[in-house]
């Protein structure tokens, strides 16, 4: 089982090179994209099965031993990442058939894609500090294409913003390793762990801690490092933000998880503290960005931006329940946030634009993807029984279990703004009427009605997934406990990675 | 003064230079700052990775293994494949600026924001 | 029992296919349903009236000790035959209603699904799954009230009422979880026993707040009545069953669940009794002053709600079952002139009452219901409304402070009576009517409703012993820790409560005779509500939106410069106080390894500094672009003589590329612009030096650090031997970290396409036609900062 894992980052490699090879023709782009990431799918589940029968999984890239070689390693926590992950690509390259046009695919729309995922699962799976930034400049310059892609108006304007902000999380990064290096002569992540529990060397670790917060909050779109992501996140085809949205920023708030449960647990309580506040802010400040906006996708960005903060809530608690917490809303989160991003080519098709205000009567008119669209919108919203209500609650228990009421209070705020953001969504593009007057000549709103399968079969995966996890959380909760349970002992995981010797 | 001083100077100068380019609304400026701030973070790796003269991680043919005082061979390759990678990301940077000065006739940033202002 | 709570929600996804294929016959088929399910507790009554209580527990999320545990005693069972039996005729009314409305399928859809959620509501002995159906009443009752959605204030009452019982239902969430936290767990059944803790707990006080804040917007409590005046804009069936029968008694409902697990103390006393009284008068006043059918009698409900509270407040085993009794004569009651409204309004096009008359030659079956539920609603003997009224004027005369309590329940009575006469009596009797139209009857589906629903109301009155042992009793028992014996009440000859009775008879017939008169002077009072909750509610939400605008106008500005000084801000406040944290003192930089620095080292340093400081303050892209390379160039020199030969030369490569690169690309560029004045340039500068400062530092710092060599060692021992290569650097690379390199790779042909699609892809789309670039007159002037 453990020589599965590097299976997950070739898998999505060679499916980009063939389907690079054959950019000409799109069928077989889509037969490629779709064998690739049903293989890759395949390949993330037997590994979260693996990961629960025998424990964490690891493996040595070239079987150079442990802090001399990179390392690949499973545990709960990554195995079930890439293993949403794996849905989310495989969606939303399903939905990609229809939703990116042909000039782009013959530019390698669908390579591009598979090489974000390798980037994605390499960041999930390494083990190694310095093999993480790699992963994440493999990731941060696909994502970089695949936003400039096509290099309309906004997507240019959005991608100057994303490419530089992004590039300084890089800056921040190395400068993180270079400490790293200098302070501890090594980079696998488990012999950190262990140095850093050592009598030795507590020398720099809050400001190591603080260069990683950093550079991984700029990646995770914390306040108020999140500028990049409202600012380009509704620029690209819908199919790249519903990627993005479901992904990126979760790779950053991994490690966030990782760095700080693993590494930086030590006797690190003001960091906490520190995530603490951040995510407090980020998620009221992220939802009051919300609440002036028009446009579909920046309702949605902002909202993204206010999640991230509950996923911190989670982090910064720091107890078991706590980081179940994160962990379950963070599978509720990739899940609802690609499934609402992939809605605005739903509401583009139909309406013809993304302007809210300009938009109305889908309700009437489709009466299904309504149903579809108020699922996913009361998800994010927290309202039982659905996905996003049992990752809050676990939060919020967890919160009140370690007396943080302001904090808890800073969840409940930011969750009575999401509904309010979500019902004024609702509100303005499925009851209300077509505002019939419409001058606006670069919105000509002229609605299709045709919707292909291949965008609402996504979709409906992705809300019969949240309502799987609403109405049945507890295997769900199972995982999240079990990985929960993994993050808060690290002693496994440097044990399995080291063996037993330093 | 030592070397280590001296370079902690250097990187210092050029962090600010790479900083102080980027906030500039210049979008060409903007990725000279980029370039410098590659620069910057590649020395800062060298520099903390221990600074030896003149001893390069180079094995004499008749040897089966370095011996002595010898560079810390690790922080020179992780900044060989920063260096590449650093100029993938700014080959990049470069044509997407290009690419915004032929499609907007400008070089402004302030010019920028058509999609990111709220109403 | 499960599938009693389940099926509704199943059903509500089937509704708009039944309405397709039922047409006509919609409203019976649709009211097959909660009839169903009405027989089905039916069937629980002899046991129930036993003293039995029973429980149906159903695993959800066992480990947080969450469960789907339903628990069915006398309170549940009361409140499920109420919303089965009056969701019945509702059923059986909307088909008539809203014949022909393109959505009666989702209608139906969605009122099922609220039935199915207020099911549960009242049967969850687990709080987490109280909770759960709780929001889904809210959820339901958002949607049923918009409706209407093409309408804007339907919208816009739909929201508030969606606003203000979610903000409710958070508070009730954190209380819920704060009961958890003091008692150890979610199931009602286990907090009952130990309400000793939880009356001790520190955190007892919040606890009552936030439950109380919940119920308190559930059911329209004051100051949050407000919303469901405006909820009327829902059809009438909908205002009918949640906003006047059932839903909106769902915070009474759970101030009675919980009564035994947090009441009887003065605290509980000290909220509740304020809390339902200021709401009983309020609802009572307000009422007066509306025309509108539907707003007369929400205003009335509201009152009635305040009683309620009042009621459960006092906790008195009489004043429970006052409540009880109140509550189920106006269900009856108020869901009947409810769907009498509704009917007028169908047929002549109006609810003002003013304009209504003479109605009840033309509509005999509408009036006889209207006139049963009319009378109960005043408390004529033998309805059950008069049973209801004395038992609350009862309760107020032994209870606590009677002087105060009495007077305010009797003028409730009043406006209670008097408001429903106008409702049920008026539009029928009254001499001038000014509508369009033929009103008549109309269809059987939506006259059973109202008749049966005042018939019920007469035939309780009558039978009440019966009605007593069945549910009442049962019911209060279930909210009462050590009940004693419940007497029935019975006809205790002329006493206090029976003059009180009397009175608000009398003044409640007055008050009908002379509305018409009154209302015009009431009216001028009616500017008081722009002080009111209602105004607050407005102010806060435009306040919300105005502080949200202007606060996400800060952040996210559209200015990258702006975003990135904020980052670099941040970055060197929080990294400066790690260094702090880190007990970074400046003796920690003594310098240990002395030497020299050679000439030559520093010779190269300062031309790297001088080529930095002309590639920042190059005016020309060429001389930017030549420094810039003579920085890289000075980079790969120091690379080179501090023992890394590898990566030097792989430096002069890539610079050299760089300005190649740049040089064809950006060839075109005369100048370098200056946008910004030199007030933000020296701020720009301090934010940029702080940063290299610490920069500088932290090198300072890492650098006098001894660090664990093993790594090199490693290689330098391993290189040769088992990977077959001299140049460790080398063999790094590309055998013990290959994987980096695979990535770097990756980077490298990633970059490549998109440096390509940028060239091509879309490129022809309104270019720029290639002036000269850059050139002109500096544009930049007109700068802000």
């Amino acid at each position: 089982m453990n020589n599965a894992l590097p299976l997950v980052i070739a898998i999505p490699m060679i499916t980009a090179v063939i389907s690079l090879l054959g950019r000409h023709r799109p069928g077989m782009q889509k037969g490629v994209g779709l064998a690739g990431s049903l293989a890759l799918l395949s390949t993330s589940i037997a590994i979260l099965a693996g990961v629960l029968l025998e424990g964490i999984l690891s493996v040595q890239i070239g079987n150079w031993p442990a802090p001399y070689g990179i390392t690949l390693v499973a545990d709960v926590l990554s195995s079930l990442l890439t293993l949403v992950a794996a849905v989310v690509v495989l969606l939303v390259s399903i939905a990609s058939w229809t939703e990116i046009d042909p000039d782009r695919v013959a530019f390698g729309y669908h390579p591009l894609l598979h090489i974000l995922t390798m980037g994605i699962c390499g960041s999930f799976l390494t083990g190694d500090v310095f093999n993480l930034y790699v992963w994440f400049e493999v990731m941060l310059i696909s994502s970089f294409v695949l936003l400039g892609f096509g290099g309309e108006r906004a997507q240019l304007e959005g991608t100057t913003k994303y490419v530089t902000l992004n590039l300084l999380s890089s800056t921040l990064f190395l400068a993180g390793i270079g400490v790293l290096y200098g302070t501890f002569g090594t980079l696998n992540m488990a012999d950190l762990a262990l140095q850093l529990r050592g009598p030795t060397h507590a020398h720099l670790a809050e400001t190591l801690a603080t260069l990683f917060l950093l550079a991984f909050g700029i990646k995770a779109a914390v306040f108020p490092l999140f500028f990049w992501l409202p600012a380009s996140y509704h620029t690209p085809p819908v199919p790249v933000s519903a990627v993005f949205a479901g992904l990126l920023t979760k790779v950053g708030i991994y490690a966030l998880v990782r760095f700080f449960t693993l590494i930086f647990s030590g006797d690190a309580a003001v960091m906490h503290r520190i995530i603490l506040v951040l995510a407090a802010f980020t998620m009221v400040v992220g939802i009051l960005g919300a609440l002036p906006q028009r446009d579909f996708r920046r309702i949605v960005s902002f909202n993204l931006i206010s999640h991230i903060g509950t996923l911190l809530v989670g982090l910064g608690i720091f107890t078991p329940l706590a980081l179940a917490g994160t962990v379950f809303y963070l599978m509720h989160d990739i899940v609802t946030k690609t499934c609402l991003f992939l809605f605005t080519s739903i509401v583009q098709r139909l309406g013809g634009c993304a302007d809210i205000g300009k938009l109305g009567g889908l309700y009437r008119s489709h009466p299904f993807m309504a149903l579809l669209f108020l699922l996913a919108a009361l998800s994010v919203g927290g309202i039982p029984p659905l996905s996003g209500f049992w990752g809050k609650l676990i939060l919020v228990q967890a919160g009140i279990a370690e007396k943080e009421y302001w904090l808890v209070a800073a969840v409940f705020g930011a969750g009575f703004l999401t509904l309010y953001s979500m019902s004024t969504l609702w509100s303005e593009v499925f009851w209300k009427d077509r505002p019939e007057a419409i001058g606006d000549p670069e919105c000509e709103c002229v609605g299709r009605t045709f919707l292909p399968l291949s965008l609402v079969t996504p979709i409906g995966i992705l809300v019969f997934l949240i309502v799987v996890m609403g109405i049945w959380p507890s295997p769900f909760f199972h995982l999240a406990e079990l990985a929960a349970r993994q993050l808060s002992d690290p002693q496994m995981y440097i044990q399995k990675i080291l063996q037993g010797k330093p | 003064m030592t070397v280590e001083v001296e370079l902690a100077l250097t990187v210092g100068g050029l962090y600010a230079a790479g900083l102080y380019m980027v906030l500039r609304r210049s979008i060409v400026k903007l990725v000279i700052g980029l370039a410098l701030l590659g620069h910057a973070a590649n020395l800062l790796i060298f520099t903390m990775g221990g600074l030896v003269r003149g001893q390069p991680p180079l094995m004499h043919p008749w040897d089966t293994r370095l011996w002595g005082r010898f560079a810390d061979p690790v922080p020179e390759a992780l900044i060989l494949t920063a260096i590449v990678i650093g100029f993938g990301v700014q080959a990049f940077a470069i044509v997407l600026i290009k690419r915004i000065y032929l499609d907007m006739g400008t070089e402004d940033l302030r010019e920028l924001q058509s999609t990111d202002i709220t109403p | 029992m499960i599938v009693a709570v389940v099926v509704g929600f199943v059903l509500g996804l089937l509704a708009p296919l039944v309405v397709r294929v039922a047409r006509n016959g919609t409203g019976w088929i649709t009211g097959l349903v909660p009839i169903g399910l009405f027989a089905y507790f039916a069937s629980f009554l002899n046991r129930i009236q036993a003293g039995e209580t029973l429980f149906f527990p159903y695993p959800w999320l066992s480990p947080l000790g969450i469960g789907l545990s339903f628990r069915l005693d006398g309170l549940s069972l009361l409140f499920a035959l109420l919303i089965t039996g009056i969701g019945t005729f509702v059923c059986l009314y909307s088909a008539g209603y809203l014949a022909g409305h393109p959505d009666l399928g989702k209608f139906y859809g969605a009122l099922f699904a609220f039935m199915a959620s207020m099911l549960g509501l009242v049967l969850s002995d687990n709080l987490v799954a109280l909770f759960v159906f709780w929001e889904l009443t809210s959820v339901t009752s958002y949607l049923l009230i918009g409706f209407d959605s093409e309408r804007e204030a339907a919208r816009r009452a739909a929201l508030q009422a969606l606003l203000v019982t979610g903000a409710g239902g958070l508070a009730l969430l954190a209380a819920f979880v704060l009961m958890q936290q003091a008692a150890g767990s979610f199931e009602i059944a286990i907090l009952v026993e130990r309400s000793p803790d939880l009356r001790t707990s520190p955190l007892y006080a919040a606890i009552i707040f936030l439950v109380l804040t919940g119920a308190a917007t559930k059911s329209a409590q004051f100051p949050f009545h407000f919303w469901l005046p405006n909820a009327m804009e829902a059809p009438t069936p909908v205002s009918t069953y949640l906003h006047a029968a059932t839903m909106v008694k769902g915070g009474v409902y759970l101030l009675a669940r919980l009564s035994p697990v947090l009441g009887g103390t003065d605290l509980w006393r000290d909220w509740l009794i304020p809390l339902g009284t200021v709401t009983m008068l309020t609802g009572a006043w307000l009422s007066l002053v509306q025309v509108d059918l539907k707003r007369i009698l929400a205003h009335t409900t509201v009152g009635a709600l305040g009683a309620c509270v009042l009621l459960i407040g006092m906790g008195t085993q009489g004043s429970l079952q006052a409540c009880m009794v109140f509550l189920l004569a106006h269900g009856l009651y108020k869901g009947s002139l409810f769907l009498v409204a509704g009917i007028v309004d169908h047929e002549t096009g109006t609810r003002n009452a003013a304009d209504l008359g003479r109605l009840g030659r033309a509509m005999p079956l509408t009036c006889i219901g209207a006139l049963l539920a009319a009378l109960s609603s005043a408390g004529v003997y033998p309805f059950l409304g008069f049973l209801g009224k004395e038992l609350l004027y009862e309760s107020t005369l032994v209870g606590f402070t009677p002087v105060l309590l009495a007077p305010c329940a009797v003028a409730a009575g009043i406006a209670f009576a008097g408001m429903g006469a106008v409702v049920g009596v008026r539009p029928f009797f009254s001499a001038q009517g000014r509508f369009s139209g033929q009103p008549h009857d109309p269809s059987p589906g939506m006259w059973v409703g109202p008749v049966l629903l005042g018939m019920v109301g007469l035939l309780f009155g009558l039978f009440h012993g019966p009605l007593h042992s069945a549910l009442i009793t049962p019911a209060v028992r279930s909210c009462i820790l050590q009940a004693g014996d419940i007497p029935t009440p019975s006809w205790h000859g002329l006493d206090v409560k029976l003059a009180l009775s009397a009175l608000s008879l009398l003044m409640g017939g007055a008050l009908y005779w002379k509305w018409s008169a009154l209302r015009g002077r009431l009216c001028r009072w009616r500017n008081v509500g722009r002080y009111g909750p209602a105004a607050g509610y407005d102010h806060a939400l435009c306040l919300l939106e105005a502080f949200a605008r202007r606060q996400t106008r800060f952040f996210q500005s559209g200015r990258l410069n702006v975003y990135l000084i904020i980052v670099i801000c941040t970055a060197v406040a929080l990294l400066a106080c790690a260094l702090v944290r880190d007990n970074i003192s400046f003796s920690d930089l003594v310098l240990q390894r002395w030497a020299d620095v050679k000439t030559y080292e520093a010779v190269i340093a300062a031309i790297l500094l001088t080529a930095t400081v002309v590639t920042v303050r190059a005016q020309s892209m060429l001389v930017a672009v030549v420094a810039l390379g003579v920085v890289g160039y000075c980079v790969a020199v120091v690379y080179l003589l501090f023992s890394a030969p590898d990566v030097a030369m792989t430096q002069f490569a890539i610079e050299t590329l760089s300005v190649i690169l740049l040089m064809v690309v950006l060839l075109r560029l005369p100048r370098l612009r200056t946008f910004s004045t030199s007030r933000q340039r020296l701020r720009d500068a301090l934010v940029a030096v702080s940063a290299g400062l610490i920069t500088t530092l932290l090198v300072l710092v890492v650098t006098t650090q001894a660090r664990n060599p093993k790594l090199a060692d490693f290689y330098a021992r391993n290189s040769l031997v088992l990977a077959k290569g001299r140049n460790v650097v080398n063999v790094i690379l590309v055998d013990f970290r290959g994987f980096d390199t695979l990535g770097e790779i990756t980077v490298l042909a990633v970059a490549a396409i998109g440096v390509y699609s940028l060239v091509k892809l879309g490129s022809h789309r309104d270019r720029i036609p290639e002036g000269p670039p850059f050139g002109g007159e500096a544009r930049g002037d007109d700068v802000s900062p």
